[in-house]
């Protein structure tokens, strides 16, 4: 009865503009936007209660990716499924692109001037290879899910650009493909052994992979074991990361009263490391309310994951989901001294315009599946089923 | 429309989607524990943490209070002068800035390298002197320069100034830079980084270092990540330290110290009603305005080489054997005990034999019969001899000590000494002997053992001068007792006897000292020659030609000393006038005793005004 009550859409299913404006998740946008000026409001404090450096320009790349958000949102889920594998290969040739012609910014090789703008393609392939990924899953059947060598091409799919963005080199952003592609591969429904023994031979060779690792990033991960050995040097970001986190206390400072931040103990205060200024201001209740926060964006992603009526745009709505998660997990945990520190930014606050511009791309596609929720896509992309 | 394909596939999807929701819930929950256990479990600590690296402490110096002498000269205040600081955060080639500096001003050895350790030492923030103490051309010519001398400024400073010079080194003291021994128990002292804290090192102004320091003021500044001030959060005042008016009168201490000439020693004049010092020098001296700046080792070494000792205060360090002047102590001793009167006279042969040893007068030939007054005018050496053996040593150590030989005064003078009264026990616990009657006979003369500073010598002579009242010698003017009732318990004809004996010393044609008497007004002065052996003559050198003390080297001639009181009548100023390897007491300590006495009573006829009308009484009932 459930499913008789969809087929009424099973034929062509284009809406016209106010439809889709009605069928908009506003609630969705709003919780992203109550991050986003809590982020600009965090930044007008980093900047010691100025608009400048940061918070304006901050506003500006809201603005401009709040525009992007809906232009995604409103282009058909079809139309993103149709091009899914086109905007891959687009994403892996930036990535061969900013190997041969990008720019070194703080040791790594991220950025590819096009003139009007520098873009990090890294961010841009994390979208780029779920929606590959949701389209490879989307005409798989559960056999061939289960079955070993249809696995090996998405493996392939993830391998490449994470090959590339590891050559850069940016660890964070890699890794971040990984954890993403393996949450696709449980929802899709990878067996569990899979994964086991997956992990257990990454666990193996561990030891060979720290030959391979760089020196920095040698430095990064035995620093994180031990900040206190380098207080001066490799240690200090994550030992005053600590101590403006852990100053806030309960209540913490007040607005514009972080002295870590503002008196400049801290570096990279209004990008990687703009929790721990929130945080010293706002203390543990500010902390974890954001925290909460982030986890509601999580859950409303995969409540329209729930939601969407075709495999696509689940897949799409998780692994975007996952995505933003990760963000959130992977720099809390890096500035609260769980992680080493890896240079992942906290999404929506952290300054930064690519991130954000990718972020809310990404959920712009959430919106897009949301909005065509009751679309139903057939194996082959088609209206009909086989 | 159920193909199997789809729907087998989304049953799976949701439920691994809750697995995953469960994952992340769990995820957050772990970072909110964490968080947890930063802010509130360790809250405090890392509060603590965030203060300690935003909040500096910086005190700030009190100005040091000023000294005083009695009329209000100033004797030590403090001046405005300029240092130079380096602020190491503002220029990374401040290395290059401290070598142009040096082309201007040049730098002492030693001062580069004090530069350089605490450039080691110091924490990057930490301003640095390069060198303080510059004058406004010094000052001016390095604004000029600045441009070389990037990191570098020049700020002001208080630095002590001693308008008096050498003239009062030892008694008013210096004062100087701390140095990490002086705070090797608290190696995080603020005090230590600030450039300009200076303590006082000798004299008053370490005696008085609490009252002079005042109390330092505090400033609470927070500083940004570079260790630059941001803004102050608590301020304190600093409170400026207290004067000081001494008992010294400015004019009295460079006449004597000019009376001393080219002699090393000391000399002092002590009011002898309220023990007050009126000077207090000690030759040779030096310019205690060196000290404001680290010292170069070319103007240190001749100081701490120099035979002389400059640097002593032998007023209060210098121990010597208070020889003759002692046989007031046994002449006070032996009428106290009634062995002697006045009229009782003892024959002097020029020598007492005691068992097979001889012991001689100064005077070959002997003095003949002498009443006590004699001995002490002729300081007849026999005469003591034969008195000290009747008395015993334990009565002349027993008045020695009511007259303040063998302790240390009340001066609060660092480097003070007590000096030896010695006795059988002494004896016994220093050299494991038994006391003899040599050593009785020696003491009688005041050698052997005993040994006195000049502080203590002339001690005994106020108290004797003043009628045996216990008079404590004092620089404070504040803290001066005008009237000192507590007798010591001599009789005041006693007394009277050995002030008699000491005006025939200066008066009386023949006395040791005749030929440095004074009459100005009817006022005249009474004392007591001392010449103290430091090594005898021996018979090689007498063989050689060697006769009289010119002939020996300095250093060993006899010691010189004269002490004195003056008016003879009501008696008023003590002296005592101590030259080292100066040869005879009567020919070179007692014109200089003489005329600081004359320019005392110059100065103050009548004794110091100060005192009550009342308290001459004291004086004039004996």
């Amino acid at each position: 009865m459930f499913f008789k009550e969809r087929n009424c859409y099973l034929k062509d299913y284009n809406l016209s503009l106010k439809e889709k404006i009605k069928r908009f998740n506003f609630r969705y946008l709003f919780l992203i936007c109550t991050v986003v000026f809590i982020g600009i409001g965090t930044l007008y404090s980093a900047g010691n209660g100025n608009w400048t450096p940061w918070a304006d320009k901050q506003f500006a790349r809201f603005l401009l990716s709040l525009s992007v958000l809906f232009f995604v949102a409103f282009i058909n889920l079809r139309t993103w499924m149709k091009y899914a594998y086109w905007i891959y290969a687009l994403g892996v040739a930036a990535l061969i692109g900013v190997e041969l012609f990008g720019s070194v910014n703080m040791g790594a090789q991220r950025w590819l001037n096009l003139g009007i703008m520098n873009v990090q393609p890294s961010e841009v392939m994390k979208i780029a290879l779920i929606l590959a990924l949701a389209r490879y899953f989307h005409s798989a059947s559960l056999s061939d899910i289960q079955s070993v060598q249809y696995i090996i091409p998405p493996m392939l799919l993830m391998g490449l650009p994470v090959a590339l963005i590891m050559k850069q080199p940016d660890l964070g952003t890699a890794l971040m493909l990984v954890f993403a592609t393996g949450a696709i591969f449980f929802v899709v429904g990878v067996q569990l052994w899979k994964f086991l023994a997956v992990i257990l031979s990454v666990g193996c060779s561990i030891p060979i992979l720290w030959t391979f690792l760089h020196d920095y990033q040698k430095q990064r991960v035995l620093t994180f074991l031990n900040p206190e050995n380098d207080p001066y040097g490799a240690g200090y970001n994550i030992i005053q990361s600590k101590i403006t986190l852990g100053s806030g206390g309960l209540f913490g400072k007040g607005f514009m009263e972080s002295t870590q931040g503002r008196l400049s103990f801290l570096p990279e205060k209004q990008t990687d490391f703009i929790f721990t200024v929130l945080s010293e201001e706002f203390g543990f209740l500010g902390s974890s309310a954001l925290i909460v926060l982030y986890l509601i964006i999580i859950l409303y992603g995969f409540y329209i994951s729930y939601q969407s009526n075709n495999f696509f745009g689940k897949v799409l709505a998780i692994g975007l989901t996952v995505n933003f998660a990760l963000y959130v997990f992977i720099n809390i945990g890096m500035v609260s001294g769980m992680l080493p520190v890896v240079g992942v930014p906290l999404p929506l606050i952290s300054y930064g315009g690519t991130a954000m511009l990718t972020l809310f791309a990404g959920f712009g596609l959430i919106e897009s599946v949301y909005i065509n929720r009751e679309m139903v896509i057939g194996r082959r992309g088609s209206i009909e089923d086989e | 429309m159920s193909t199997p394909w789809k729907y087998e596939k989304e049953r799976i999807l949701h439920q691994r989607l809750i697995y995953l929701i469960g994952i992340f819930v769990f995820v957050i929950f772990l970072l909110i524990c964490r968080m947890f256990y930063l802010q509130i479990i360790c809250g405090d600590r890392y509060k603590e943490m965030a203060d300690k690296n935003r909040i500096s402490v910086r005190l700030t110096l009190p100005g040091r209070g000023y000294i005083y002498d009695r009329n209000g000269v100033k004797l030590a205040e403090n001046r405005k002068t300029f240092q130079a600081v380096l602020f190491r955060e503002e220029s990374k080639t401040y290395r290059q800035s401290i070598e142009n500096f040096q082309k201007l001003i040049p730098l002492e050895e030693d001062e580069l390298n004090r530069i350089d350790k605490e450039i080691k030492r110091k924490r990057q923030y930490m301003p640095i002197r390069v060198k303080n103490n510059l004058s406004f051309e010094e000052a001016a010519l390095i604004q000029l320069n600045a441009a070389d001398l990037k990191g570098i400024r020049i700020e002001e400073e208080l630095t002590r100034f001693y308008p008096l010079k050498e003239n009062a080194a030892h008694l008013i003291g210096y004062v100087s830079f701390l140095t990490e021994k002086d705070v090797s128990d608290d190696k995080d002292s603020p005090l230590l980084d600030l450039p300009g804290y200076r303590i006082g090192r000798i004299g008053v102004e370490k005696g008085w270092e609490k009252t002079l320091q005042g109390m330092p003021g505090m400033r609470e500044t927070e500083v940004n990540a570079f260790g630059r001030s941001i803004r102050v959060l608590k301020e304190e005042n600093a409170q400026k330290g207290e004067n000081l008016t001494l008992t010294i009168d400015s004019r009295l201490q460079e006449f004597a110290l000019k009376a001393m000439g080219e002699e090393a020693g000391s000399a002092i004049v002590m009011d002898v009603h309220s023990g007050a010092i009126l000077a207090l020098v000690s030759a040779p001296s030096f310019d205690p305005n060196i000290f404001t700046r680290p010292i170069p080792q070319k103007i240190w070494n001749p100081l701490i080489q120099d035979e002389k000792k400059p640097l002593q205060n032998k007023a209060i360090n210098g121990l010597y054997s208070p020889g003759s002047i002692f046989k007031l102590v046994v002449a006070l001793a032996g009428l106290e005990s009634g062995h002697i009167t006045a009229s009782r006279k003892v024959f002097c042969s020029g020598r007492t034999q005691i068992g097979k040893q001889y012991f001689h007068c100064w005077k070959r030939g002997g003095h003949g019969a002498l009443t006590i007054e004699e001995a002490l005018m002729h300081s007849c050496d026999v005469y003591f001899y034969e008195l000290a053996q009747e008395i015993g040593w334990k009565k002349i150590i027993s008045v020695a000590k009511r007259l303040g030989y063998g302790i240390e005064s009340s001066l609060n003078l660092t480097g003070e000494k007590a000096g030896i009264l010695p006795s059988q026990e002494w004896k016994k616990a220093k050299f494991k002997d038994d006391w003899r009657r040599g050593d009785t006979l020696n003491l009688s003369i005041g050698q052997g053992f005993l040994s006195a500073t000049p502080l203590q010598m002339v001690l005994a002579t106020a108290r004797i001068a003043n009628g045996g009242y216990a008079v404590e010698p004092g620089l404070v003017l504040s803290q001066i007792r005008q009237k000192t009732s507590e007798s010591l318990g001599f009789s005041p004809y006693h007394l009277k006897l050995i002030r008699s004996g000491m005006s025939m010393v200066v008066n009386k044609n023949g006395g040791t000292a005749y030929k440095a008497r004074f009459d100005i007004n009817g006022q005249k002065m009474a004392g007591k020659t001392a010449s103290t052996q430091v090594r005898r003559i021996t018979m090689k050198e007498r063989e050689k030609g060697v006769r009289s003390q010119e002939d020996l080297p300095w250093k060993y001639r006899d010691h010189a000393m004269f002490t004195a009181f003056a008016p003879l009548d009501n008696p008023q100023f003590a002296v005592i006038v101590a030259v080292e390897h100066g040869g005879g007491g009567s020919k070179t300590a007692a014109p200089i005793a003489s005329q600081i006495l004359q320019e005392t009573l110059r100065l103050y006829p009548n004794g110091l005004t100060e005192r009550k009308s009342d308290d001459m009484n004291n004086v004039q009932t004996d």
